[in-house]
């Protein structure tokens, strides 16, 4: 079987999956699972940059997908004038005055010899900005979140159109990435995984505290959309009508409509990302990445610096992983910081990248689609399975009940048995690199 | 007096509970710390083995419980871990077998062993769920306190209660015990030599006739251990939810990492400046400095330097400093 | 890229999560069994061996190795002439495809290094040939691991014979000088009680002084009865106390004699040990 039949023998599968669930489920449910296979295949692509083409083991992919939702947020939401007044301009000096305190304290740790008087010092800045910081930082945080605190209480957003929160999402991952990347790359021998399991965990607390960001555990909800409200389509007569034209029951219409219409947003983006992955990666550049993937020792000897290109992917890929989770909020029209768990946002995308090909693009999305679609289905699988198995005890007994409320956990060990299977048993993934 | 008090406040909420907190890390980042030395990887499942371990004293515990059996002022548990360190042997020893033998044999590199730890991780994680659910379990009995704060106020006359719970209590004389033995193991005898020679020099090993199905079979065995008796202390003192387990990951490997990994002195001390530092920087101060300070001084803010959610962010501040200054952590990362 | 997905790990070099410090890359051999063999033979010869590295091409090619009791065998030769590969076919790191390997009257081809310490041979890799993180004392009692009597006579042995590592026996190994890591590396491989021992360019890297000292060393340890089989770069001092030697080229034998007879050789001399 040539790589090209089984490419698209193994799409075509995906297809089948999904178009299945249209017909034995829903169709809201094959959409559903197709919007978030789309975002979960760019967030795969994403890591598979870093990992196939850099060998970087990113383990805080949770946190840069947590940033394209805060992105969402900060550029979506409309304004809290009041928030603002009361106290916008203090809490962004007050940030000011942090970044600065971190800059005076590696400014003065460049400019002093060292010793003890060094270490006072940098202790003595970092001491004295922390609490000028904090000082006129929480002044402002409190003023904002007295602001009407049941529905605002934060400062809310932009109010520009919610599409622009993509790119910014990445621009804000980017950002933490670069950050991160430039402290554990840097060292003497790097130290990225632990780096970046610490930061997603970060990130996640700082949307959880800082309410006056993004409201913390309240939640943002009624994120602006980029398509239709279902309510607006069902009162305009002429979707009615087409939709009666169509035999389909209007409301029933106007949701696929929706749905269809992120479907395809999204899927533009996949596709505009993975033919700039594909290209990338076939270009001179692509070319040098894998260069130094394959021999570090030769590429470094030939003038290459390693270190910078590792950062550059690094930060490429979390951006890829942060419009994704821009997406991710978009679609899902809320902001709900608890939901970010690790196994969902961080392993389970490893869980794509290895089942569907390390360091193959294509592999990549296909791992998204396909795990995604097993993530979803392997539930109501699993709920058969066990109500199959206590088919004979009776009604009420303790281990039927048991088993039964378990079976939502039977998602869990279904991708764990997958991955092992698939790490032993075809360890370059279902679509090899070539 | 002022002193006396702002000594008994900082013991009461700083103190101990970050001794008892350092302890668990230190046992839950020794296992880490092992495996890294001998299998050498990280085993991003180490929080769910814990939490297998745990789940498993947890069932005994109840058993015994149902049972009508006790341990007196102590908790039961402490008789059922004896039970759950076999359980989770157990299945630390068949998940080698089926998955990490495999690629041993192979000669993989290190780096698919984590990825297989990943898998190993949903599986645990899976099973966990599976049997006990993804609840909150409290599972503590016996004496709550040692001494409560009421008894060492009319003790001692000072305004400030000093409370040692029993469970810290346990869990600081249990992780003497247990590293205490630990270190007599490796140190001491030949298997433990043996299996800090692999670690050191895996080909050198070979040559001296160390058997490494042996050496990786009893540091399983150890590792099973450590992470129930950590799962069990952690779990004891607060309370036992896997997904609690689970995030402990961060702050185990931050302790091992800050230690120097493939340190068990490391591991320990990394343990303890994890533990104090997020207990520290978390803390709200305005009790302990309102003794300390004049009046007109006194604080009139929580006086807290980070709201305590940000403890994952404060292990992680710790690690990046340590790493920065200390590329390979405090105690060189090498032997195990 | 690798043909082993298993062991590709794309470069990564994550020591957060991966140690690379101490892994091994002996291949692991299933052994097969010793056979006795008939006939007068060297105490131990690797003869005409034929082999290489996995499925890599031949290195050696009918190359013969020996050394007899009591004696002290070198095998010296240009850079690249795979000296300490006939050495390690002789220790059984590499696939013989052709000949065999006897010590002591069996025919030890089948089996694996691990079976061969067992059966007696000791060896001292060139390199990493010591626990750094142990002390001098573990490093000796991890050499006799195998052993299940009492040791201490053989590390007195070993002390009277290197007494500088008596005074450093609590110290870690990895904080000694060249040369004394070498004294351990040679005094963990007689923990076993070897019948023969192998050394591979034990003077690598050590100061001519300690050179010297080194090969006196080595002399003693060969009165004592043991064999010795000995890569060595420095021909001419190596040759000096051999009592046979092996002048392999491209992993052939190219000349061999005693080590009287190899000095005195013009042919060797000239191009061998500069004239």
């Amino acid at each position: 079987m040539s790589d090209k039949v089984k490419t698209i023998g193994l799409f075509a599968l995906v297809a089948v999956l999904i178009i299945g669930t249209g017909f034995v489920q829903s169709w809201n449910s094959a959409l559903l699972i197709l919007n978030l296979g789309l975002i979960s295949a760019v967030m795969a692509l994403g890591v598979n940059l870093q990992w196939g083409f850099a060998g970087l083991f990113n383990v805080g992919i949770m946190g840069f997908v947590a940033l394209g939702g805060l992105a969402a947020v900060i550029v979506a939401m409309p304004p809290t004038n009041e928030a603002w007044a009361a106290g916008g301009i203090r809490v962004l000096l007050g940030l000011l005055l942090g970044a600065a305190t971190i800059v005076g304290t590696i400014l003065t740790y460049k400019a002093m010899a060292p010793g003890k008087i060094r270490n006072i010092t940098l202790i003595g800045v970092l001491l004295v900005g922390f609490f000028v910081f904090r000082t006129v930082f929480d002044g402002g945080v409190e003023a904002i979140e007295a602001v009407n605190p049941s529905v605002s209480g934060y400062l809310g957003g932009l109010g520009l159109p919610v599409l622009i929160a993509w790119p910014i999402g990445g621009l804000l991952a980017a950002g933490a990435a670069w950050i991160i990347g430039k402290t554990a790359l840097g060292l003497r021998s790097d130290y990225l995984a632990i780096a970046t399991l610490g930061i997603a965990e970060i990130v996640i607390a700082v949307l959880k505290n800082e309410d006056w960001l993004s409201r913390g555990v309240k939640n943002v909800i009624g994120l602006p959309r980029p398509v239709p409200y279902e309510i607006d389509l069902q009162n305009d007569p002429a979707f009615v009508e087409r939709a009666i034209n169509l035999g389909v029951d209007p409301v029933t219409a106007s949701t696929l409509y929706v749905k269809l219409a992120y479907s395809a947003l999204f899927a533009v983006v996949l596709i505009v990302l993975l033919i700039l992955a594909q290209r990338a990666l076939h270009s001179p550049w692509g070319r040098m990445m894998r260069a130094i993937r394959d021999n570090e020792v030769a590429a470094e000897a030939m003038g290459k610096d390693v270190t910078a290109r590792h950062l550059q992917i690094f930060v490429l890929g979390s951006a890829i992983c942060g419009i994704a989770g821009a997406m991710m909020t978009t679609l899902d029209g809320q902001l709900v910081p608890t939901s970010y768990q690790p196994l969902r946002f961080t392993f389970l995308v490893w869980v794509m990248v290895i089942v569907g090909g390390s360091g193959n693009n294509l592999g990549a999305v296909l791992g998204g689609f396909l795990i995604w679609f097993l993530w979803v289905q392997v539930e109501p699988i699993g709920l058969w399975l066990m109500q199959t198995l206590t088919s004979g005890m009776s009604e009420g007994y303790w281990l039927r009940d048991h088993m039964l409320e378990g079976a939502a956990h039977m998602r869990l060990f279904t991708m764990g048995l997958i991955l092992l299977l698939v790490l032993r048993f075809s360890p370059r993934g279902l679509l090899p690199e070539k | 007096m002022d002193i006396l008090n702002a000594i008994v406040a900082l013991s009461n909420f700083v103190l101990i509970p970050a001794i008892a907190y350092g302890s668990q890390l230190a046992l839950g980042a020794l296992g880490v710390t092992l495996i890294y030395g001998i299998l050498r990887f990280s085993n991003f499942a180490h929080g769910d083995t814990m939490a297998f371990g745990t789940m498993a004293t947890i069932l005994f515990t109840w058993a015994l419980q149902s049972a009508g059996v006790s341990f007196g002022p102590l908790p039961t548990a402490l008789l059922a871990l004896p039970f759950g360190i076999a359980a989770c042997v157990l299945a630390v020893l068949a998940t080698d077998r089926v998955v990490y033998k495999f690629y041993r044999e192979v000669k993989a590199k290190p780096i698919i062993l984590v990825m297989a730890s990943l898998g190993v991780m949903f599986i645990f994680n899976g099973i966990v769920r599976f049997i006990i659910g993804p609840d909150e379990q409290r599972f503590a009995d016996g004496e709550r306190f040692i001494i409560t704060a009421r008894e060492f106020r009319e003790m001692t006359g000072l305004q400030e209660g000093l409370a040692l719970k029993s469970t810290q209590g346990i869990t600081v004389v249990t992780a003497v015990i247990v590293v205490a033995l630990l270190f007599w193991f490796l140190n001491r005898t030949r298997t433990g030599k043996s299996m800090r020679a692999y670690s050191d020099n895996e080909d050198l090993a070979l040559l001296s006739g160390i058997n490494p199905e042996r050496v990786v079979l009893v540091t399983w065995l150890i590792v099973a251990a450590l992470a129930t008796i950590a799962g069990v202390l952690y779990g004891l003192d607060k309370s036992f939810k896997p997904f609690t387990y689970f995030q402990l990951l961060l702050p185990i490997f931050a302790s091992a990492i800050v230690g120097g990994l493939g340190s068990p002195l490391g591991a320990i001390a990394g343990g303890f400046v994890i533990a104090f530092s997020e207990v520290f920087v978390t803390y709200a101060w305005k009790k302990v400095l309102g003794y300390m300070l004049p009046e007109s001084l006194e604080p009139s803010g929580l006086v807290q330097l980070l709201s305590t959610d940000y403890k994952f962010a404060v292990s992680f501040a710790i690690l990046l400093i340590v790493l920065l200054f200390k590329p390979t952590g405090l105690f060189k990362g090498k032997a195990v | 890229m690798g043909d082993n997905p298993y062991q590709n790990d794309r470069g990564n070099k994550d020591r957060s999560i991966t140690k690379t410090h101490g892994v091994g890359s002996t291949p692991t051999r299933k052994g097969g069994k010793a056979t006795p063999v008939d006939g007068d033979t060297p105490f131990l010869i690797g003869e005409a061996m034929t082999g290489g590295y996995g499925k890599g091409p031949d290195i050696l090619h009918d190359c013969t190795i020996a050394v007899n009791a009591g004696e002290i065998a070198v095998i010296v030769g240009p850079n690249g002439a795979g000296k300490s590969t006939a050495m390690k076919a002789v220790f059984g790191m590499l696939d013989v495809r052709q000949g065999r390997v006897l010590l002591d009257g069996e025919d030890i081809t089948a089996l694996s290094p691990q079976d061969r310490v067992q059966k007696g041979m000791g060896f001292v890799p060139q390199t990493n040939n010591i626990f750094t993180s142990m002390t001098v004392e573990e490093n000796l009692e991890m050499g006799a691991f195998i052993r299940r009597d009492d040791i201490r006579d053989t590390m007195e042995q070993v002390y009277e014979l290197f007494p500088i590592l008596r005074d450093k026996r609590r110290q870690a190994a990895g904080e000694l000088s060249g040369g004394q890591r070498q004294q351990v590396a040679v005094g963990r491989a007689l923990m076993t009680k070897p019948k023969v021992l192998m050394l591979d360019e034990p003077t690598a890297g050590v100061s001519p002084i300690v050179m010297d000292e080194l090969f006196d060393r080595i002399i003693e340890v060969s009165r004592t009865g043991l064999p010795i089989l000995m890569v060595e770069q420095n021909a001419r001092q190596a040759l000096a106390i051999a009592d046979k030697g092996y002048v392999l080229v491209q992993g052939a034998n190219a000349y061999t004699g005693t080590g009287k007879e190899l000095l005195a050789d013009p042919e060797v001399r000239k191009s061998f040990l500069g004239g």
